[in-house]
């Protein structure tokens, strides 16, 4: 009970805000700046404003495809280097892996023009392609992965090793699916981050050929006022995938972090 | 909607000749209105699509970045040799992208007869805001001055007389205060600082108080002077009793449309947003910018003109077909009514094709349009790192208003400051 | 002899070939950059094609190290990651084991829900909360009001908003915090704690001398996080809800940088900024692993 009295009003506080999302979203104008917690007068109003002014669908299936595809590329190309870093000893090891945990210090910003610049000369401007380029590898993805194998029982590697495995047997039909927790929860991590993306696709779309959801939900805050009903509908389908897929894999999702953490 | 058929029809008819005979072209026209839904957006994609159905031959790609972003965005892009055709340029920006971006002047691109007889329909005032060094870089488009929106139910609440707002800077602060005793809520609040607000508005204060923010040449800070410093005294004596609160612009808007304050002065870019608030709530009500008692009021402007940025002579002569059908009258019945911004041609004002009606109806906007008489423009700073100076300067008078250091030690090591920022 | 010199030299190459999409990427996309920046940063320059970049030495460096709003900023940077701890390490913590406690569904019922925040847009999350707090229509100050006191203005008052920022930026992170903790408190070897109770130890010391200093790794790493990184997860709320106001009480190091460098034209100063940044945080994480190294080797 004690527990209960310590974790509810945590949790309350967890999730209010987004119910708050939700109850606004359904507010007509009237009811916008009212402050009970469920609109007098419930209105799908916003929503209809939303599909009707925007390209909502498109932004979505962009963002949902580039979310999909950088959380893949980066798992697979984190998944390489770190088999590299864990299976051999090389020159200069113990440096590269520095130079990829030191990536994560380096300030978005600072990239983020000179790799513009890169991008509009081979000509990828406003297309999805381009917003994968700067996020092929993630530095976090390396980092946990290292970690993940390192701690892998050796027996079984040797014991593989010595069946005369290939190294390139030994990863994907050994390590990878034995990894599936940590790999997991670094694939909801990705997602997540790539999903909230804000500063990058701005710099870069142009259409809603190529834009994403952030971008529409920021159209909606401007310097001449906001509109928080629309605002609030546009967000709410922006979290709404993400946090039916949260639901569906809730259970997963925590035992992958909890498996990922017994291994790392 | 016939109204506005009728007037598209003439514009079509005034602008259809350059484009149509060339083949087909594209321009990217680069506006921060299309990136506000539901505001600007409707109003500006209305217009681009009246533009392309009287000119077959001209494509428009409008590109939307949002406001704080656009000269970043520009800037981006012509790096990556994808720059814009036509771009809406904030006043502040202007300078800087005529010195760095290699911009002809208008006299030199369109032809003399075209652009004499397009410039004289429009305001001499707003007309001079695009001049540099005497030639014309851009064309004022949209714009607006300061207005001090009032509410008029708590004017009453307070026992002031709504007939009468407040002319000076004295009479705010008195007024601010007998709202704040009475109701509680704010007297005043200004869109004077904040990220968003450049130094429009700040200029505008400055210049009504006597002094200016940089010398006529653009060479010297002067922003330290005695009249700037008593001009932020004064601001300092309204905050310091408490019924000026220091709100960010967002902030601004709600607290004035749910009517939690007296009154409000900022671009009346924002009376839409204001209008839609009060509606059935309070009596919203707007009056000029107060002035220094004794000094004239020396109202500035808000906002941007559009700058031709193609070297491509097809593209430039397309992009002024645009620019003019943009500062058509028709376009600035739509952009007056619809979005907020001043008209810059009497004409509009005067038709009853066009904003006549709107106006009688809408008896808010006359202080906005009386301030076009006396209008001073805003001037951009200097040099590659105008942007610093300016958040420099910004930065010092926010503190010099709201905080408890000193005004004018603040403004003169500000100034100290930016002065070794500007070019030599 | 030469299959096993070709053998040899395939084995040798074998870990650049896993390594080459990653790493190349990361050099393409982050050090080839952070390298032009250094050049940039000595020059005065908007990369504009028709205009000449023009040498400066030092001076981006020492515009920047010399802005008045500096201190403050420094000052902030360090209340506000201090302020972060709790939220991102000592609460999660105490979560983590109140909930390893609890039997049947709620244990993941509460994690889930805690979780919650960290799925939300930044941006979504700033909007959201900027209404709930908001002095004239806010539910918090709508409940303050019913008990009485007077509206709080979270995030226009000076002595507020720094820490309306960091309860926001740690609002978000608690749950991710939470489940890394739960993660290593279920690898805990349960024996050990069996034992300590058998012993008579309290809860809390149970707490104290085994769970915690079994925890310490992934503590270091949450501190470490913290320090590193909370600046930069709290740039979308100083942006979005403060602008570092008012007056400069929310400007961090990170968000006054990016008003001079980023946030304007200049490519010189941005670059400057950035490498300040890279540079300062670079050495605060030697400098923290080192101590770490230090303090676990004392543990031992």
């Amino acid at each position: 009970m004690r527990h209960h009295l310590a974790l509810a009003p945590l949790a309350l506080v967890s999730v209010f805000p987004i119910w708050w999302m939700l109850t606004t979203a359904l507010r007509g104008e009237a009811e916008i700046y009212s402050p009970w917690p469920w609109p007098a007068d419930p209105t799908l109003e916003n929503f209809r404003f939303v599909i009707a002014t925007t390209p909502v669908w498109r932004l979505l299936g962009n963002t949902l495809a580039y979310a999909t595809l950088s959380t893949a590329i980066q798992l697979l190309t984190a998944t390489l280097a770190a088999f590299a870093f864990t299976r051999w000893r090389f020159p200069f090891d113990r440096t590269l892996h520095a130079l990829f945990a030191l990536s994560w210090l380096v300030p978005f910003q600072v990239v983020m023009i000179p790799n513009y610049v890169a991008i509009a000369r081979l000509g990828l401007i406003d297309t999805l392609g381009a917003l994968l380029l700067p996020h092929l590898a993630s530095a976090l993805a390396v980092l946990m992965l290292v970690q993940a194998m390192r701690s892998f029982p050796r027996d079984v590697i040797e014991a593989a090793q010595i069946d005369g495995a290939s190294h390139w047997r030994l990863l994907w039909r050994i390590i990878v699916p034995n990894l599936r927790a940590p790999l997991a929860a670094l694939a909801i991590l990705l997602f997540i981050s790539a999903w909230n993306e804000y500063f990058w696709p701005l710099l870069l779309t142009r259409t809603p050929r190529s834009a994403v959801i952030q971008i529409g939900i920021q159209s909606f805050l401007t310097e001449e006022g906001n509109l928080w009903g629309p605002l609030m509908a546009m967000s709410s389908m922006a979290c709404a995938p993400v946090l039916l897929i949260y639901i569906a894999l809730q259970r997963q999702v925590i035992d992958s972090f909890l498996k990922a953490g017994t291994r790392g | 909607m016939l109204r506005r058929r009728h007037a598209l029809g003439l514009a079509g008819a005034a602008l259809a000749v350059p484009a149509q005979a060339q083949a087909p072209v594209n321009i990217r026209f680069y506006n921060y209105n299309l990136a506000s839904a539901g505001l600007g957006r409707d109003a500006t994609l209305e217009m681009i699509a009246s533009f392309t159905a009287a000119n077959p031959g001209v494509k428009v790609e409008g590109v939307a970045p949002p406001s704080g972003e656009v000269m970043a965005r520009i800037q981006a892009d012509v790096i990556a040799g994808n720059g814009p055709d036509l771009a809406q340029v904030i006043f502040a920006d202007l300078a800087y992208v005529v010195e760095n971006f290699g911009i002809r002047p208008l006299e030199e691109i369109v032809p003399a007869e075209d652009l004499r007889s397009h410039l004289a329909g429009m305001l001499p005032n707003g007309v001079e805001l695009g001049r540099l060094d005497g030639k014309t870089y851009g064309l004022a488009y949209v714009f607006s001055t300061p207005v001090l929106f009032y509410n008029a139910d708590l004017f009453r609440a307070a026992g002031l007389n709504p007939e009468a707002p407040p002319a000076t800077w004295e009479e705010v602060r008195e007024a601010a205060i007998a709202i704040h005793k009475a109701t509680g809520k704010a007297g005043l609040i200004t869109g004077i600082f904040g990220p968003s607000a450049y130094d429009w508005l700040f200029q505008g204060v400055i210049l009504s108080a006597g002094g200016r923010v940089l010398s006529p040449d653009r060479r010297r800070l002067t922003f330290a002077e005695p009249e700037a410093v008593a001009a932020v005294r004064m601001l300092r004596s309204i905050a310091e009793a408490g019924v000026m609160p220091n709100l960010k612009s967002d902030a601004q808007i709600e607290t004035m449309s749910t009517g939690n304050a007296g009154m409000y002065l900022q671009t009346s870019a924002v009376q839409s947003a204001l209008l839609r608030g009060a509606a059935n709530r309070f009596e919203l009500r707007a009056a000029a910018m107060p002035a220094f008692t004794g000094k004239p009021v020396r109202p500035t402007n808000s906002g941007s003109a559009l700058v031709i940025m193609t070297k491509d002579p097809a593209r430039q002569r397309a992009a002024w077909a645009l620019m003019k059908h943009l500062t058509s009258d028709y376009a600035y019945t739509i952009i007056t009514s619809r979005i907020g911004y001043l008209p810059l041609r009497p004409s509009a004002i005067e038709s009853e094709q066009h904003l006549a009606p709107w106006i009688r109806a809408n008896p808010i906007v006359r202080p906005n349009l009386a301030q076009l008489a006396n209008l001073s423009p805003w001037v951009p700073h200097a040099g590659p790192s105008y942007r610093q100076i300016l958040t420099t300067m910004m930065n010092a008078a926010e503190e010099g208003v709201f905080g408890k250091r000193d005004p004018e030690e603040l403004l003169a090591a500000a100034q100290r400051r930016a002065q070794a920022l500007m070019p030599r | 002899m030469a299959r096993t010199f070709g053998h040899r030299t395939r084995e040798a190459l074998a870990p650049w070939l896993y390594l080459a999409p990653a790493l190349g990427a990361v050099v393409a996309f982050t050090y080839a950059p952070l390298g032009y920046a250094g050049w940039l940063s000595l020059h005065q320059w908007n990369m504009m094609p028709m205009v000449e970049p023009r040498f400066v030495g030092l001076d981006n460096f020492t515009n920047l190290l010399t802005l008045p709003e500096l201190e403050q900023a420094l000052a902030n940077t360090a209340l506000h990651l201090a302020a972060l701890l709790p939220l991102t390490v000592v609460l999660p913590v105490a979560i983590a084991i109140l909930t390893q406690e609890l039997r049947g569904p709620w244990r993941n019922i509460y994690r889930g829900l805690i979780f919650v925040p960290l799925i939300i847009a930044p941006i979504v999350a700033a909007a959201v909360w900027r209404w709930l707090l908001d002095p004239r229509f806010g539910m918090v100050n709508a409940g303050f009001k019913a008990l009485g006191l007077g509206p709080v203005a979270f995030l226009q008052d000076p002595d507020l908003a720094l820490w309306t920022i960091t309860w926001i930026t740690g609002w978000k992170l608690i749950g991710f915090s939470t489940l890394l903790v739960s993660a290593s408190l279920a690898g805990l070897n349960p024996s050990l704690i069996e034992a300590a109770r058998l012993d008579g130890a309290s809860e809390w010391q149970v707490t104290r001398r085994i769970r915690l200093p079994l925890l310490s790794p992934t503590i270091s790493l949450l501190v470490l996080l913290t320090i590193l990184l909370g600046a930069q997860w709290s740039f979308a709320y100083i942006h979005v809800l403060t602008g570092g106001g008012p007056l400069g009480s929310s400007n961090t190091i990170w968000y006054l940088l990016w008003q001079f460098g980023f946030g304007s034209l200049a490519a010189g100063w941005a670059s400057a900024a950035g490498l300040l940044l890279f540079a300062g945080f670079g050495t605060a994480a030697l400098f923290l692993l080192w101590l770490m190294r230090r303090v676990s080797f004392h543990d031992d």
